[in-house]
């Protein structure tokens, strides 16, 4: 009995003994179990590229996951495996570190890899060895970079300033030294005293500004160009009545072009979806926006207009830039789908413009220049081929959207 | 003659004034930022039927020229009978856009990733297809998932976590699979069910079987 009592004594000792030991092993010895071998790094690091960890995870620093320098530190190798594998399994199952980094992260989840064990030990190996020798040249690398393009845009700005100043002052010494010259030489004239009295008149007339703005030659000058620039633009006014070329209201979040279609080179059909199905190209509804602002950008105050509007419901009312007047019709998949025309041909580079504004006059004769001036691609359209046969026995002109009724009053019209 | 000397003086002024007068009238027409310049003929410009992209809420809007039965502003263009006096309304709850290649409307919901993956592509991998596919791809995939897949568009590498379509979990994807995310989003990525029509996502999906595959 007294055996049995000290046996179980010894074990439960031993348990207790054994778990201290292994516990204290797991938290000191982990970064010590990843391999330091340079074969290793060098597999861990194809498998990082392979894989795309970067996509997500910065050795240092947190991206849409954490940052994964020293993870080997703060997890077990083991749940480390399995979590690579397919975490979703491991927050299902209610593992209390993996569902504190799901309420963290998520909706992001990681993707369930079919990794070995050692590959994924390969890839802490390459982690650890990024965090404990950070690559030196990465700065310098950057640093170069930056200065580069600087270095190699020719002279600096600050260099033609001071050549331009140079100027300046030679132009105003030789201003002086020609006044100087005029004066010595007047001097001396009137001194010398075998001169004619014509030539003396001239040598003393005095310019007079009042006589010179008074002659009629000058009135008659400035009267022809004031009129002339007058009658010049009130034809130019006179021709943008109804015109609203150049027109660019204040938007009510001040969304730019230049950023999302020029930087970004999001295409136009992203947002404004209408633009081939339809007569309208569409200004985007709010879900379409949350594709990226989800998680982009949520803290500027422009974005928070978004998030207001998506839980309110109300509408953004954005301000229509193009009013084509009401007495003509216009269909965008007529001109985008059908007739492969550019967005930019109509409405200029958007993809530059901060605060887009009307770039064509969107007038008639605008319309008309248009259709009589682009030929129509009928390739592979087996409904034009007889028609352009027709066109070719009179015509030796490609045929173009004016010759197949593009300047039909009743096309735009009715 | 004294009679006659306040009038040559107004003339004066008046000889002045006129070209000034008119040089101001015409600078004043041109649009310029939230000013649309002077219209010519505004009742043949402003729409008299409900303009979907056009909302004039301001009943005193053209006022001075209107001769509407409801005695409102000319411009006036508001549907007073719909949420927030909109033009457009959302389609009715239920109601299926017809299309051209008489799909049925696609009724797996989100979760239903499982069930979606078995479902076959309607179309073909024919080249006209693929081509089809490629000429959407560049329009609504391009920006964040590149030009090849990889992840490497402009917007992908802002966003982050981008996957690429050769990854050893993402090279496998059916194609129902690949419909299904573009439908309802997965993870970060958001649905666009709304902007790409049902069968322009089957297109797409063949053509990004192709980018699995190189």
């Amino acid at each position: 009995m007294v055996a049995r009592k000290t046996i179980v004594r010894y074990a439960t000792a031993c348990l207790l003994v054994c778990c201290f030991v292994f516990s204290g092993q797991q938290s000191f010895a982990q970064r010590d179990a990843v391999p330091t071998d340079e074969a290793i790094i060098a597999e861990g690091e194809k498998l990082f590229n392979e894989y795309q960890c970067n996509s997500c995870h910065n050795v240092v620093g947190k991206k849409v996951g954490p940052a994964l320098a020293g993870v080997y530190d703060r997890r077990d190798l083991d749940w480390i495996y399995s979590w690579v594998k397919n975490s979703q399994a491991m927050i299902a199952a209610g593992d209390p570190q993996a569902t504190a980094l799901w309420n963290e992260y998520k909706p992001s989840a990681m993707t369930p890899y079919d990794l070995e064990n050692d590959q994924i030990l390969a890839i802490m190996a390459y982690v650890r060895n990024v965090e404990e020798n950070p690559p030196a040249d990465k700065n310098t690398v950057t640093g170069g970079g930056e200065e580069g393009p600087a270095g190699g845009s020719g002279v600096p700005e600050s260099y033609l300033n001071i050549i331009v100043a140079a100027l300046i002052v030679v132009l105003v010494l030789i201003l002086i030294v020609l006044a100087i010259i005029i004066g010595v030489l007047k001097k001396y004239l009137q001194d010398k005293e075998n001169i004619s009295e014509e030539d003396k008149e001239i040598v003393n007339e005095k310019f007079s500004l009042v006589a010179f703005v008074k002659s009629p030659t000058v009135i008659g000058i400035v009267t022809f160009l004031v009129i002339a620039l007058a009658a010049k633009n009130v034809i130019d006014g006179l021709y943008t009545i109804g015109v609203q070329q150049g027109y660019a209201p204040k938007q009510p979040i001040a969304f730019s072009h230049k950023l999302h279609a020029g930087e970004y080179e999001i295409a136009c059909q992203y947002c404004h979806t209408g633009v081939e199905i339809g007569k309208s190209a569409n200004i985007p509804s709010v879900n379409i926006c949350m594709n990226c602002h989800s998680s982009i950008k949520t803290d500027s105050p422009e974005i928070q207009k978004l998030y207001a509007a998506q839980e309110s419901g109300e509408p953004i009312e954005w301000v229509r830039i193009h009013n084509l007047p009401d007495l003509a019709y216009f269909n965008h998949s007529q001109h985008v789908k059908v007739g492969g025309v550019e967005c930019q041909t109509c409405h200029g580079e958007i993809q530059e413009m901060e605060v887009v504004k009307q770039h064509a006059p969107l007038t008639m004769g605008w319309c008309i220049d248009c259709h009589r001036n682009t030929s129509l691609n009928t390739q592979g359209n087996g409904y034009y081929d007889r028609l352009v046969e027709l066109h070719n026995q009179n015509s030796a002109t490609p045929m173009n959207v004016a010759d197949i009724g593009g300047l039909e009053c009743a096309k735009c019209h009715y | 003659m004294l009679k006659n000397k306040p009038s040559k003086d107004m003339i004066q002024k008046l000889k002045v004034s006129i070209p000034m007068l008119a040089l101001a009238l015409a600078c004043g027409c041109a649009a310029k930022g939230d000013y649309t310049g002077l219209e010519y003929a505004p009742q043949m410009y402003h729409s008299v039927p409900y303009e979907p992209l056009t909302q004039i809420k301001d009943e005193e809007a053209g006022k001075w020229l209107s001769n509407r039965e409801d005695e409102k502003g000319e411009f006036y263009n508001s549907n007073p009978n719909n949420p927030y006096a909109q033009n457009v309304r959302k389609p009715v709850e239920g109601t299926v856009r017809r299309n051209p290649n008489d799909m049925l409307p696609y009724r797996l919901e989100k979760d239903d990733i499982t069930a979606a993956a078995a479902i076959e592509n309607p179309f073909p991998a024919s080249e006209e297809i693929i081509a089809e596919g490629r000429r959407l791809y560049t329009q609504f995939c391009q920006h964040c998932h590149g030009a090849s897949g990889k992840g490497d568009g402009k917007a992908g590498v802002a966003y982050a976590g981008v996957p690429s379509y050769t990854a050893p979990a993402q090279r496998n994807l059916s194609q129902g699979h690949i419909f299904h995310v573009i439908t309802h989003g997965i993870r970060r990525m958001g649905a666009h069910g709304s902007q790409i029509s049902e069968d322009k996502r089957w297109k797409i999906a063949r053509y990004v079987q192709t980018l699995q595959q190189q």
